[in-house]
This record gives structure tokens, C-alpha cells and sequence, in this order.
């Protein structure tokens, strides 16, 4: 049945109490939603509603059936008007009737924080003095946030409790109206593979919220720098940027281009948002979790600079389509936290001649190179040639971070950004910079380019047959729902996580635990048959399947790792 | 014996316990050198996993030790 309905009409209120009566109530309630004559100080004439209908239908219905399972409420109903409002005219009614009046008073409450927050409506106030002005219909509080949730009747626990944090926040943000509904979880992450971007639709025309439909960015700050003008504010609308990763560099990196009028941005993330990322990655906040980083960063960047064109690109870019997405761009900056990822974009520059800016970090310190692309100066293999087993090169989940680390890093590797597309003066050396957050120090470490690629036929060259040999990887990913599918479709199972974590995490199927650097080192035997590796992440088995398979055995790497079973370990 | 400052990043940071720290050693080059601090901090990373510096330039592992160098190990990092 509809219990939530969209309209412009009158409100027969007797009908809806009358729909809500069931013989099991013992309790009814009602909240209704007024036009006031006052807004922040300011008299109102009158409201006009506006909603992006097709969506508030699919997110209301959906909230009023997550207000009924969560309270057990036996009946509720939602209705918000649309439309010319006069000051009195009830502009939402929310009726629940339940065994007890608690639960009616819970639920109705949940109802209204919910809509508030999640339905893509939008509020045009009309005032005395004859102007009128958008208002965003949302930023409550939501009640039952703070309750523990036992308190919950009929709560079916933390899954559904929290389900609401998983939807996009259609009503914060102007640009939400073309965010889709249910972005899809990147499940798949690793298997499908998206080589077009997903355009965000960022004509200001197009935003119903008004209050940016007419904003113009204001340089002033950096054109008034001699070096800059406006001349070089047109080299940044005219440019173009690749960001890879959207987490903690990528925070700062992106804020800063879209911040100075970089005309098109292009944003990789495969990543949703966990609330672990929340103390580095501070473009977003605690109700986007669960939500494509993409998506999050691509709304962000519309209500910092509406000027700006985003491309998402929501998978990871892969061996045999990253060459063509780099060749669309101007400059690419590297903020993932993944060594793969790391040379593959090293290569795919170099193949290119897209300048390219890396940084990485760890703990209280960072790492930055800065590659331009032009022979005869050195990439990231003229460094470290190949790269090193994952696990020997720390990640942020395994070795920590302090959240400012990738904050320093990720501004500047902007402003190295900045300086190219600006044509600013740069350092003259081709370096490795280190940066010690905890001490204060700093140091370049010129890279000599002879030493490096030079040797084995030229930086080219190594990254073509880098590249060539990495796309063979997408057949040693598998996916399956869970381990005991894949134990019946005849892998055995290979856990080459750390002796802690599986001790940590066991699996619950028969399994051989072989440590990664057990299997870099060469010192494991009688590898036979049919094997699927596995790790937390799937980057650690990748590897190894991969050294494996040289070794003649028919290895197979669990894609996303065990953190992305979608039934999780245990089942 | 030769003088030698040492400087560490990252896990070898962590595991050498210091970011710094001046070394009398017997080694007569920098591969025999790391060799040397592998067994005595526990490094985990071998060697071709590194990068090593010396006076603030990247050098070959062959390179001999001189009194009074300067050596910074640096391992790649993957944090972001």
C-alpha cells in the first residue's frame, strides 16, 4: 500500500486518521507540519514547496516502512505537500497508530527526521518586503540517533538499524538531484570494470536549490598574485586533472583544484565511505558512510565551486583501459593507498606523457615525486623498479596514520598541481621528497636518472612491458558469495593473511594458512591443484596468486578479499 | 671502524625504534652495512625492497663507507 504521498491538493485530515485505525491500536499519533508567519527573524507570506518527486516517492515509502519495523507500529502514513503554501496551511502530516502510544510517538518522530534529511524537497520562502529566498529543508537532529537501541520494540537489529545512514542525503546538498538514488555498492569491485566516466551533471541551471543558481566563483585572492592573473586563471578553467583516490591525499587535493577553478576534474575511488576514514578524509562526514566516495566527492566539489566540470569514475582504473583515460587529462595526481595502483599510474603516464604527482604516507611521515613525463627525467621505477610485495610497504589500515599526515601530503601534492598548470616556478632537481611530521624535517633526495630506468632500456620501455604484463591479472580474480562456493566449485582454500589475523578472523571452512612473505620468498612446497588465496583486502593474495602462477600453479585471488564477502565470513 | 649517521623512514623507523642514530661499524659497504643493521634491529625488508642514500644523493649498495657519511634507508610506502 502507498503510505507516503506527494501532493499539491488540500489535505483531507479525517481521511487520514480514518485509514490509520486498526483494531490492535491502543494508541494513535499525529505530528503536522505548519507554515509560520517568521523565519530567522524575517516575516513570511507564504512558502512554495518544491520536489524532485519521482525519488521523494521511492525514499518516503521507504521511510515510513523502516519507521513501522523499526517501532513495530501497526499502521503510519506520510504525506507532504507540494506547491503554494499560505501561512497556516499544514505543509507535512505524519499519523502513526501502534498497540502503544510509544511507539506511535517514536515512530512519528523518526518519520519527520528522516524526511527532513533524506527527501530531495526544497523550500522557496516568500517574504513581506516582496523577495523570496531557497531555504534547505534539512539539517535536524535526528531523535533517534541518541537512543540505545534496545530501547526499540521491535528492533531487527543493528543491519536495519542503521540502514538509514546508507542513503544518500538527497536534501543537504544542491547537486543531489542528480545523484542517483541507490549508487550501487561497488560489490563488484575489482571484477567489472568501467572504462567511461560517469558524468555529473554540474550545470548550476540544473540545481533546484537555488541559492547557487546564481553564484559566481571569486579568484580574486590568487589572481591578485602576479604569477597568476587572470591569464593563468584561464589555465585553470581550461585544465583538466585526474585525482585517483578520493580518501586522505585526495581530500585536500580535491578541495584545493576544485577551490581554484580547475575546469574538469576527474575523480577514481572504488571505495565506499567507512567511519574509520572519517579522521583523515575530511570532505566528508559521519552520514555519508556507507556511500561511494565518488559520488560523496563529486557533491562536495558542486557546493564548493559549481564552475567545475567532475567525472567519477566508480572502479578502480585497470591495465587495459588506464592509458586512454589518462590520455583525456592534462595532469594526474596519485592518491590511492596502494602501491599496485601507485605503478600502474607511473606507467600509464610515462606511456602518455601525462605529468604525474605521487605521495604516499606513513604513520607520522610522507613521501613525494613528482614525475613529468619527459624523457630523460626519471618515473617512480627509476626508484623502486618493480614494485614490492604488498605487506612490505605499509598501508594506512595495517600501520596507522595520524589524519593531518595525508592532510600535509595531499596539500602538496595541490600545490605541486598548481604550480604545473600555472607554469610557477619548481624546483629545478627531479627528487624524492621525505617529510617527517613528527620532527619537523624535511629532505630531497635528487634521483639520477641514469641509474634508474636507463639501465634496462629506457622508462618507456620498462613501462610498457610493466603494463603488458599487468593485464593479464584480471583472471586470477575470482568472486564468489562465500568461501564454501568456492570450496565446492573445487579451490582449495589458501589464507596467506598474517598468523594474528587469522587468529584474529578464522575462516569457518578448511583452509592452509601460508603468510604472504612466505610465499615472496619461495620457501613454500607442494602447492598443487586449484587454489584460492585470500587476504583481508584481496591485495595481499593478488600478489601472491600472481607469483604463484610463474611458479606453474594454477593460483586465484579472492577479489575485494574476505572484508568484501557480501554474506559475510561467517556464513 | 667507521663513523656513520644513520637515518630511518618508515617501517624502519618502527622497528630500528629511532629515526635516527650514529653507528661505528665494521662494514665496508653499504649492502654489508644493512646486512649488519638487519641483525641487530630485526629489519624485515630486504634490501631490494630499499633505496639508500648517502650525504643526501642516492646511492649504488656497492658504494664503499667513508668516516663521517650520512646514510638514509628508505623503503616506498603505500599510506593514503
Amino acid at each position: 500500500m502507498t503510505r507516503f504521498t506527494i501532493t499539491a491538493d488540500n489535505v483531507d485530515l479525517a481521511q487520514l486518521r480514518e485509514d490509520l485505525m486498526h483494531p490492535g491500536s491502543g494508541g494513535f499519533c499525529a505530528f503536522e507540519g505548519w507554515v509560520r508567519n517568521n523565519n530567522e527573524g524575517r516575516e513570511v507570506s507564504g512558502l512554495e514547496y518544491e520536489a524532485y518527486t519521482e525519488l521523494c516517492m521511492a525514499e518516503g515509502e521507504r521511510i515510513v516502512g523502516e519507521a513501522m519495523e523499526r517501532y513495530g507500529v501497526l499502521a503510519a502514513h506520510c504525506l507532504h505537500r507540494v506547491g503554494d503554501l499560505k501561512i497556516g496551511d499544514i505543509a507535512v502530516w505524519i499519523g502513526a497508530s501502534a498497540a502503544h502510544r510509544d511507539e506511535a510517538f517514536r515512530a512519528c518522530r523518526y518519520i519527520i527526521d528522516e524526511i527532513k534529511h533524506r527527501l530531495p524537497i526544497w523550500k522557496k520562502e516568500h517574504y513581506l518586503e516582496g523577495d523570496t529566498a531557497w531555504v534547505a529543508c534539512s539539517h535536524t537532529e535526528r531523535a533517534h540517533e541518541m537512543e540505545p537501541p534496545h530501547v526499540h520494540g521491535h528492533h531487527h537489529g543493528d543491519a536495519h538499524g542503521h540502514s538509514h545512514t546508507h542513503e544518500p542525503q538527497h536534501s543537504t546538498e544542491p547537486a543531489t538531484a542528480v545523484i542517483p538514488a541507490n549508487p550501487e555498492q561497488g560489490a563488484s569491485a575489482g571484477t567489472t570494470r568501467r572504462l567511461d566516466a560517469e558524468t555529473e551533471s554540474l550545470d548550476p541551471g540544473l540545481r533546484q536549490g537555488g541559492e547557487l543558481k546564481d553564484f559566481t566563483p571569486d579568484y580574486s585572492r590568487q589572481t591578485r598574485l602576479r604569477d597568476v592573473g587572470e591569464a593563468g586563471q584561464a589555465k585553470l578553467a581550461a585544465a583538466r586533472v585526474l585525482v585517483i583516490g578520493a580518501g586522505g591525499l585526495g581530500c585536500p587535493v580535491i578541495s584545493y583544484l576544485a577551490g581554484a577553478g580547475v575546469g574538469t576534474l576527474g575523480i577514481v575511488d572504488g571505495d565506499v565511505l567507512d567511519a574509520s576514514n572519517l579522521h583523515r578524509q575530511v570532505m566528508y562526514d559521519a552520514r555519508d558512510i556507507g556511500q561511494r566516495k565518488v559520488d560523496l566527492a563529486a557533491r562536495r566539489v558542486a557546493a564548493l565551486n559549481p564552475a567545475v566540470t567532475v567525472h567519477t569514475y566508480a572502479e578502480p582504473l585497470v591495465a587495459e583501459s588506464i592509458a586512454k583515460v589518462f590520455a583525456q587529462y592534462d595532469l594526474v595526481v596519485e592518491c590511492t593507498d596502494d602501491l599496485a595502483s601507485r605503478y600502474l599510474a607511473n606507467d600509464a603516464a610515462i606511456l602518455t606523457g601525462t605529468p604525474l604527482i605521487l605521495a604516499s604516507v606513513y604513520q607520522y611521515e610522507g613521501q613525494l615525486q613528482v614525475v613529468s613525463s619527459i624523457p630523460g627525467e626519471p618515473c617512480l621505477r627509476c626508484l623502486w623498479p618493480v614494485q614490492p610485495a604488498p605487506g612490505l610497504a605499509g598501508s594506512c589500515v595495517e600501520s596507522g596514520v595520524l589524519g593531518p599526515v595525508p592532510g600535509v601530503l595531499g596539500t602538496m601534492q595541490a600545490m605541486e598541481a598548481l604550480k604545473l598548470l600555472l607554469g610557477l616556478p619548481r624546483a629545478k632537481d627531479h627528487a624524492l621528497q621525505l617529510v617527517n611530521l613528527l620532527d619537523g624535517s624535511s629532505q630531497r633526495l635528487p634521483i639520477d636518472a641514469a641509474a634508474g630506468c636507463a639501465l634496462h632500456g629506457g622508462c618507456v620501455e620498462v613501462a610498457r612491458q610493466a603494463i603488458e604484463s599487468a593485464q593479464g591479472q584480471p583472471d586470477i580474480d575470482r568472486l564468489f558469495d562465500r568461501l564454501h562456493d568456492a570450496i565446492a566449485a573445487g579451490y582449495a582454500i589458501i589464507d596467506v593473511r598474517e598468523p594474528e589475523e587469522v587468529a584474529t578472523q578464522p575462516l569457518p571452512v578448511d583452509s592452509r594458512c601460508v603468510p604472504v612473505a612466505l610465499v615472496t620468498a619461495g620457501t613454500v612446497e607442494l602447492i598443487e591443484g586449484r587454489v584460492l588465496l585470500v587476504c583481508a583486502s584481496g591485495k595481499r593474495s593478488s600478489h601472491a596468486a600472481r607469483l604463484l602462477r610463474q611458479r606453474g600453479v594454477e593460483a586465484y585471488s579472492l577479489a575485494g578479499g574476505l572484508t568484501a564477502l557480501p554474506l559475510g565470513l561467517n556464513t | 671502524m667507521t663513523q656513520v649517521t644513520l637515518q630511518y623512514y618508515a617501517q624502519l623507523r618502527e622497528q630500528a625504534g629511532a629515526s635516527s642514530e650514529q653507528l661505528s661499524t665494521g662494514a665496508s659497504n653499504l649492502r654489508e652495512l644493512y646486512d649488519e643493521l638487519r641483525t641487530r634491529h630485526g629489519f624485515s625488508l630486504p634490501i631490494d625492497a630499499l633505496k639508500v642514500a648517502v650525504n643526501a644523493q642516492f646511492s649504488d649498495w656497492d658504494r664503499a663507507l667513508t668516516e663521517g657519511d650520512t646514510v638514509v634507508f628508505i623503503p616506498p610506502v603505500a599510506g593514503g
